[in-house]
């Protein structure tokens, strides 16, 4: 089944051919939304077919959350806190979670298509998730760059140790170890989507969205 | 026993399946769903069961926590959203956490769930809908319009047909997710309200499907009964190729289908590989006890008196055969050539030449015993005997004969078998003498046969071979000198129902063959011409062909066996 990237063109950085324009932040985040509501997209079907494939029969259950390597990164949990908080900060948790998932989505697109039988749109939706994540990196780079006064902080991160439990001999627990994989995926996907879209409602729109 | 202990294991289980079933019918209180409408706040709803006695009130409790918490606790609301349920507001809510619920009463838990807020979000139905204008088409039979629910994106309608009045529902899901909300109130779109109703557009018609297929349908039955019944078979063959029958050499089907074995015995005569049983050699011994005596009796009486006598004179099976493709022809009628019978249905082309064979053979038999049965049998007890000949003895008649052909005597066989060789296919015979027994004779004369004609009995022949076509006059020649072998009446008779007619072929082979003491030539030495010509036509029973038998004393007329023409004959007759 072909994916199309929805509402993700490749928009001319610089629409005047000129060298040092610079897009607006409207545009920045507008692009910066696209993109986290596509990967969360991927992310949600990828999880949904790898559920349908694998996990059925097996009794997978996610396991708590707190499993999930950014658990420690503490991200606002609802409507509420999120729009409590600075601008800065959720930005630069949004860096954080993005750089921390950096490294296991480049392992996740290896591993999976080590998979026994594994559906080739499983395989596509992990490259594309990993291309896609780094273009958002990029992109919220930018955003922050323009947004913050001070020195970007780069030391929101958490460290990814989970690749071993991809490598498990036993596929049962390998491919539990992908199925949560894959979940926490789902869930902080969509936790970066909702954030930029509380951001551009106040940074853009004043919250009159 | 073994029935004891069957019965008692069915007992068991009929007990253990009721057991179960009123299992199920104590519904045990269960947690039926919870739903996150915008990912703000959250309900969670359940079933009490029929577990407990109404007498007894019953307490249900909703306890839940998060997994970052080590306590469980207690519904905060179980109002707000209706009876047997718990709504958590947006303080107790918090989006990517996971939460446990849990239904218990008292010390016991009945049902426990675990998710994620994000995980249960459904939308509830639009509400406050209302539409606007988008556009109309320029022929303004169709618009767009735009429905706006109050808290929920808007979403177009295209292409509405604006004479038409609508009623819309709308439901909505989260993108990510694949359930769908429930639906909304209903709608009300006309166009008219607002001015636009298109008053000059008529109904489109549909495409009349219906009617469509109906018409296909019987005219293509028609063309199918109409191919069926045509009468150009190029093209019934062409779109209903016949299906092919299984059709033995030599048999018509319909004949089987009828049940005339008779006509079925007599084809399957032809073959060697028919025999029956019944009938054996001895029978063919029989049927050949006739007295020969005098060659002479012939001209006892004249042939049209013979011939008019024999009212009987029918054709029975042979005689009259049609040229259908029931295989009796061949067999029937020894002088059609073998190659004629290209049709399948005939016998069988590589079987012709031993049914030639054996029709030669009989004739040669037949023939010289017959002619010299006919003299006797003619003279005293011919009609008695003819009628001896009904067509109810020609089916036992036929099948022993056919028995018999193929069981020569020794002194014709090699003979006949020398003669085979050559005798050729001719495709016309000349009617030139009916036999005193009223049996047509024809002369298809060959010259080849003339090389094997020579034999005892026939030294002095003097064939004048011209043509192709023997002078019949030369050929009774050595008829007359035939054996006194005997013959019955029987094969005689036989003769009588299979042919219709002798061949002068026939008649040389068995001129040729039949070593037997010779006898005084006939008297009558005068050629025979080839075509006789018409002597009398007395009766409706027939003609009398009569050349042979008078004297002719023109020369031209001896010297030729050609055509005698009416002046001729008219010199000749008296």
């Amino acid at each position: 089944m072909l994916l199309t990237k929805e509402g993700v063109t490749s928009l001319p950085i610089c629409p005047n051919g000129s060298v040092n324009c610079q897009l607006s932040l409207e545009e920045l985040f507008d692009r910066a939304v696209k993109l986290s509501h596509y990967i969360h997209f991927l992310s949600s079907e990828m999880f949904n077919e790898f559920d349908e494939r694998y996990a059925q029969g097996r009794g997978f259950i996610a396991k708590a959350v707190n499993s999930c390597h950014t658990a420690s990164l503490t991200t606002p949990e609802d409507k509420e806190q999120a729009q409590q908080i600075h601008h800065e900060d959720l930005l630069n948790l949004i860096l954080g979670v993005l750089r921390s998932w950096n490294d296991p989505l480049v392992h996740l697109a290896s591993e999976v298509q080590r998979i026994k039988e594994a559906p080739e749109t499983i395989l596509w939706k992990a490259v594309e998730i990993e291309e896609q994540n780094k273009r958002l990196l990029e992109g919220m780079e930018k955003i922050v760059g323009r947004v913050q006064s001070g020195e970007v902080e780069n030391d929101i991160y958490t460290p990814w140790d989970g690749l071993p439990s991809l490598q498990l001999a036993d596929e049962d627990s390998r491919l539990f170890a992908f199925y949560n994989l894959l979940h926490c995926l789902r869930r902080d996907s969509h936790k970066i989507d909702n954030y930029l879209k509380v951001l551009k409602c106040r940074l853009i729109h004043d919250n009159n969205c | 026993m073994d029935l004891r202990h069957l019965l008692f294991t069915l007992a068991l289980i009929c007990a253990n399946d009721s057991l179960s079933a009123s299992d199920d019918l104590l519904q045990r209180p269960q947690i039926s769903k919870c739903r996150s409408p915008e990912m703000e706040t959250f309900s969670c709803f359940w079933t009490a069961g029929n577990f407990y006695n109404l007498t007894v009130p019953r307490i249900l409790q909703l306890l839940y926590k998060k997994s970052n918490e080590e306590d469980w606790k207690e519904c905060p609301d179980y109002i707000t959203s209706g009876h047997n349920s718990c709504y958590f507001n947006a303080s107790y809510t918090s989006v990517w956490t996971p939460y446990c619920v849990q239904l218990a009463s008292k010390n016991e838990i009945h049902d426990k769930k675990c998710f994620s807020v994000d995980e249960i979000v459904l939308p509830d139905p639009p509400v406050h809908l209302n539409w606007t204008l988008l556009n109309t088409s320029q022929t303004g039979i169709y618009g767009d319009i735009q429905l706006k629910p109050r808290l929920s994106t808007m979403a177009p309608l295209y292409s509405l047909k604006t004479a038409r009045d609508y009623e819309i529902r709308i439901r909505s899901r989260q993108r990510t997710s694949e359930k769908f909300g429930e639906f909304s109130e209903i709608l009300y779109v006309s166009f008219s309200q607002i001015g636009i109703g298109c008053d000059h557009c008529t109904e489109e018609v549909e495409f009349p499907w219906f009617l469509v297929v109906v018409f296909g349908v019987c005219g293509l039955a028609v063309t199918v009964i109409s191919i069926m019944l045509s009468k150009q078979p190029r093209l019934k063959m062409l779109i209903f190729p016949p299906v092919p029958v299984p059709k033995i050499k030599g048999i018509d089907p319909d004949l089987l289908k009828k049940g005339k074995l008779d006509e079925v015995n007599s084809i399957l005569a032809c073959h060697d590989s028919y025999k029956t049983q019944l009938y054996s050699d001895d029978l063919w011994v029989e049927f050949i006890e006739l007295d020969i005596e005098d060659p002479d009796e012939k001209n006892r009486a004249s042939d049209t008196d013979r011939l008019l006598s024999e009212d009987h004179l029918k054709s029975h099976n042979c005689l009259g055969v049609k040229d259908d493709d029931s295989g009796r022809a061949s067999c029937c009628e020894p002088d059609i050539p073998e190659t004629d019978f290209s049709a399948s249905d005939t016998c069988d082309a590589t079987s012709d030449s031993d049914q030639f064979k054996k029709a030669t053979e009989k004739e040669e038999d037949l023939l010289c015993l017959d002619r010299q049965d006919n003299d006797e049998s003619l003279a005293s007890t011919d009609p008695q005997s003819w009628h001896r000949n009904t067509p109810s003895e020609n089916s036992l008649l036929w099948a022993p004969f056919g028995d018999s052909v193929e069981s020569p005597r020794p002194s014709v066989h090699t003979q006949i078998s020398n003669q085979n060789s050559l005798t050729s296919n001719d495709f016309y015979a000349q009617v030139s003498d009916i036999t005193p027994a009223g049996r047509v004779v024809l002369s298809p004369g060959q010259k080849s046969k003339l090389g094997r004609a020579q034999h005892e009995g026939c030294t002095e022949q003097n064939f004048t071979v011209d043509n192709t076509y023997f002078c019949e006059a030369d050929v009774k020649k050595c008829i007359a000198v035939t054996s006194h072998e005997e013959n019955e009446p029987h094969v005689q008779e036989q003769v009588y129902n299979e042919d219709g007619y002798f061949t002068t072929e026939s008649l040389t082979t068995t001129v040729a063959n039949f070593g037997a003491p010779t006898a005084a030539p006939p008297s009558s030495e005068t050629p025979v011409a080839d075509y006789t010509s018409i002597h009398i036509v007395q009766s409706p029973q027939g003609l009398v062909l009569n050349a042979t038998a008078l004297p002719v004393p023109d020369k031209e007329f001896n010297v030729s066996c050609g055509y005698v023409s009416t002046d001729q004959l008219n010199k000749i007759m008296p």
